[in-house]
């Protein structure tokens, strides 16, 4: 499996392109992940994923070079913002998805940062999740009472469907963050005290290959007015 | 280690009027298990964040008096310190996780003690073997039932070894099955000569393992027990108190001749609701759910009982249209079910009771809404936010916009897991109230005193298909048997 530093580096990578690079370039960096994942055997999220993203690139350009008046003017914020984001959404998702607390604090450690930073971002990798779960069952509670984006009631007051959505959520979610503390504090966790891991970390080939591949993109795209292409630039 | 509370007095806030712990006195010697029971919001809970030390250092307030640990005062030492020689296990699975991966989980303690790696697996190996946790290593813990997570919970702090065990209400979220497995859990640390200290008001499982029962009234210890005291008092005497039954072979097996005379006209389902291809599964060669067909008694209680992870909760998302396919969805609004949740907090939106109960109708109609709060004890917090209601409260407001919807089946998932004895009288009492409505109700519980207590009908599930379906009259004593049946 891949470091932990490894996947801190691919996100500083990504980001650094990702609003500005043209189309390719993000799209060979989306490479990386999405093959992570098939690893892990996600066929369906990782063909849904890029098929939507080079559609929503294609429209966004489209838009752009014509004018098809309201309906472009509309659609270009949106589809910009899936353009460009959407590569550090589907890295994002592999990230949460296959780290583990231990091993990121762990490789936190070997880069010497300090513990009063990484371990609020562990609690990160435990608290979305959860937030996402919470979410799941109070959608569920909506939908049984037949409050839904479809139902007349929302469209006459569209705020207070936000607000069953969010106070729900809020309230758990506080709840949620107080066990939490507790749940690490009477464990023991504390930012002062020294402290072992199981996880074993460290850089294999992968983490090489992987690393090496990034860089490669990189200087394809530091290069690209310089390449035979036209494709690139 | 010994442990010694002197003349402990709390308040969560500066007025010790309202104090939750007045003057109280506990020696607890090392190699006892002391279990303290009394009825909710008495100060259980309070008393055991003393002793793991969250009060002082995690929720402040006004301490007066001493809390010892060995010879050392509590507020003396950091939390982390009293970490290592006190283990907590608390009420609610869900989130007594810092990790999300189950090994991961029961290393975590261990390295937070900088304990060499080596010496981390060693331990792991043991603990597994000791609570039989073979087939739940390495896995998401958002994939585990509420017992998976207990029994995790358990070993993460078996694993680091403390001299004393706190647990606050372990088994509130599981089936007699898997309390069985906790009970042989604290056996083993009995036997290793831990001290331990249990909150709880399930006392039956705790019958032979107990030194002694503190019963805790009004911020004091009121009266001490040894178990088999307490037992031979009866179980109108712990009821009285506000405890479980002492244990499980006392409770009433026999029908009372009311019942009895009901039981032939019960016999006869009458009217029944059907339910269809009651099917699901999140991969399709592992069914999690396979029932062709269900029927429920309409306008009577009826029980689902089962293991932890049996598929009743799945079940009971289906029945109401949460999960499953179109076909299912719409079977579901077709019938009118509505489910109340085992966490009531997710269903309640709005900013008082009575909108809560407005917002479930197709016409708002404010007279109508205040039939159906008084009818559920409500009438007087109207204009309340139900998020400040108490427990108990929150759940009859979640009924209450059920009923409102005008649906007829109510499944409730758990609705008694963590109350006391009056508060599961109090719930069984609105059961059979909205039955005599003609409501027809459907509880999934591993309750058996409120089974016998509310319920006419049962239904067993096992590995996500009915196993068994009878009525409660004349089958008393084969339901007891059924949920305390081993695998």
């Amino acid at each position: 499996m891949l470091d932990p530093r490894t996947k801190l580096f691919l996100i500083l990578a990504i980001n650094s392109l990702v609003l500005t690079a043209p189309l390719p370039f993000c799209l060979m960096l989306m490479l990386i992940p999405a093959a992570l994942l098939i690893t892990k055997r996600q066929f369906s999220f990782v063909v849904g994923f890029i098929v939507s993203y080079v559609i929503s690139g294609i429209l966004f350009y489209y838009v752009k070079e014509h004018d098809i008046g309201i309906v472009g003017a509309v659609s270009m914020a949106p589809l910009y913002l899936m353009y460009r984001m959407m590569p550090i959404g589907i890295l994002l998702y592999y990230i949460f998805t296959t780290t583990t607390i231990g091993e990121f604090l762990s490789a936190m450690e070997r880069m010497h940062i300090s513990k009063k930073i990484s371990i609020p971002l562990a609690v990160m990798f435990r608290f979305f999740p959860t937030v996402f779960d919470e979410a799941k069952s109070i959608g569920h509670a909506m939908r049984m009472r037949g409050i839904s984006i479809f139902c007349l009631r929302a469209w006459k007051d569209p705020i207070s469907l936000l607000e069953y959505r969010l106070i729900p959520l809020l309230v758990s979610i506080t709840k949620i963050s107080d066990e939490l503390s507790i749940a690490s504090m009477t464990r023991g966790l504390s930012p002062t005290a020294k402290r072992t891991y199981i996880s074993a970390v460290g850089f294999h080939v992968q983490d090489v290959l992987i690393i090496a591949y990034t860089v490669a993109v990189w200087i394809l795209y530091l290069l690209r007015d310089r390449l035979p292409w036209e494709f690139f630039a | 280690m010994n442990i010694s509370l002197q003349n402990v007095s709390f308040s969560y806030t500066d007025d010790m009027e309202k104090a939750v712990l007045r003057d109280l006195n506990l020696e607890i010697h090392s190699g006892e298990c002391v279990v303290l029971a009394g009825e909710s919001g008495c100060g259980k809970t309070t008393l055991s964040k003393l002793l793991n030390g969250l009060i002082p250092h995690y929720n402040h307030g006004n301490l007066q008096g001493k809390v010892l640990l060995g010879d050392r005062e509590t507020k003396d030492m950091s939390l982390a310190e009293i970490s290592t020689v006190v283990g907590s296990v608390f009420q609610n699975p869900r989130s007594q996780f810092f990790n999300i991966n189950t090994t991961e989980e029961l290393a975590f303690g261990c390295e937070n003690r900088a304990i060499p790696p080596a010496e981390i697996r060693e331990r792991m190996d043991r603990v597994i073997q000791d609570f039989h946790l073979e087939s739940l290593v390495d896995r998401n813990i958002f994939h585990l039932s509420g017992g998976e997570k207990q029994r995790i919970a358990c070993a993460s702090v078996a694993a680091t070894e403390p001299e004393i065990f706190v647990l606050d209400e372990p088994s509130a979220n599981l089936d007699l099955y898997t309390i069985g497995e906790l009970q042989k859990i604290i056996e083993l640390w009995k036997a290793k000569g831990k001290t331990i200290f249990i909150v709880e008001h399930r006392l039956h499982y705790l019958r032979n393992l107990a030194t002694r029962i503190c019963y805790l009234k009004d911020g004091r210890i009121e009266r001490e027990f040894t178990p088999q005291e307490l037992e031979s008092k009866g179980p109108a005497f712990t009821a009285s108190l506000g405890l479980r039954c002492m244990n499980l072979n006392t409770l009433e097996t026999e029908d009372s001749p009311a019942a009895a005379e009901k039981s032939a006209a019960n016999n006869e389902k009458g009217e029944v609701l059907t339910f269809e291809n009651l099917t699901f599964a999140y991969q399709k060669k592992f069914p999690v759910l396979n029932i062709p067909k269900l029927e429920l008694p309409k306008g009577k209680i009826t029980a689902l009982i089962g293991l932890n992870g049996a598929g009743k909760s799945t079940l009971a998302q289906i029945l109401c249209g949460l999960q499953g396919s179109f076909k299912q969805k719409r079977a579901a609004k077709k019938l009118g079910t509505y489910l109340i949740m085992q966490d009531v907090n997710h269903q309640l939106f709005t900013e008082s009771v009575l909108d809560e109960v407005l917002l479930s109708m197709e016409e708002e109609n404010e007279d109508q809404a205040f039939e159906i709060l008084k009818s559920l004890n409500l009438g007087d917090y109207k204009d309340e936010h139900p998020l400040s209601l108490s427990g108990g409260q929150k759940q009859r407001v979640a009924i209450a916009s059920g009923v409102a919807c005008e649906r007829d089946v109510i499944v409730f998932d758990e609705p008694t897991s963590g109350l006391d004895y009056k508060q599961m009288l109090a719930v069984s009492k609105i059961l059979k109230d909205l039955a005599a409505k003609g409501k027809t109700v459907f509880i999934i519980t591993h309750d058996p005193e409120l089974i016998l207590e509310s319920c006419e009908h049962i239904i067993q599930l096992d590995h996500g298909k009915i196993l068994d379906a009878f009525p409660l009259s004349g089958n008393r004593k084969k339901l007891l048997q059924l949920m305390l049946r081993t695998h």
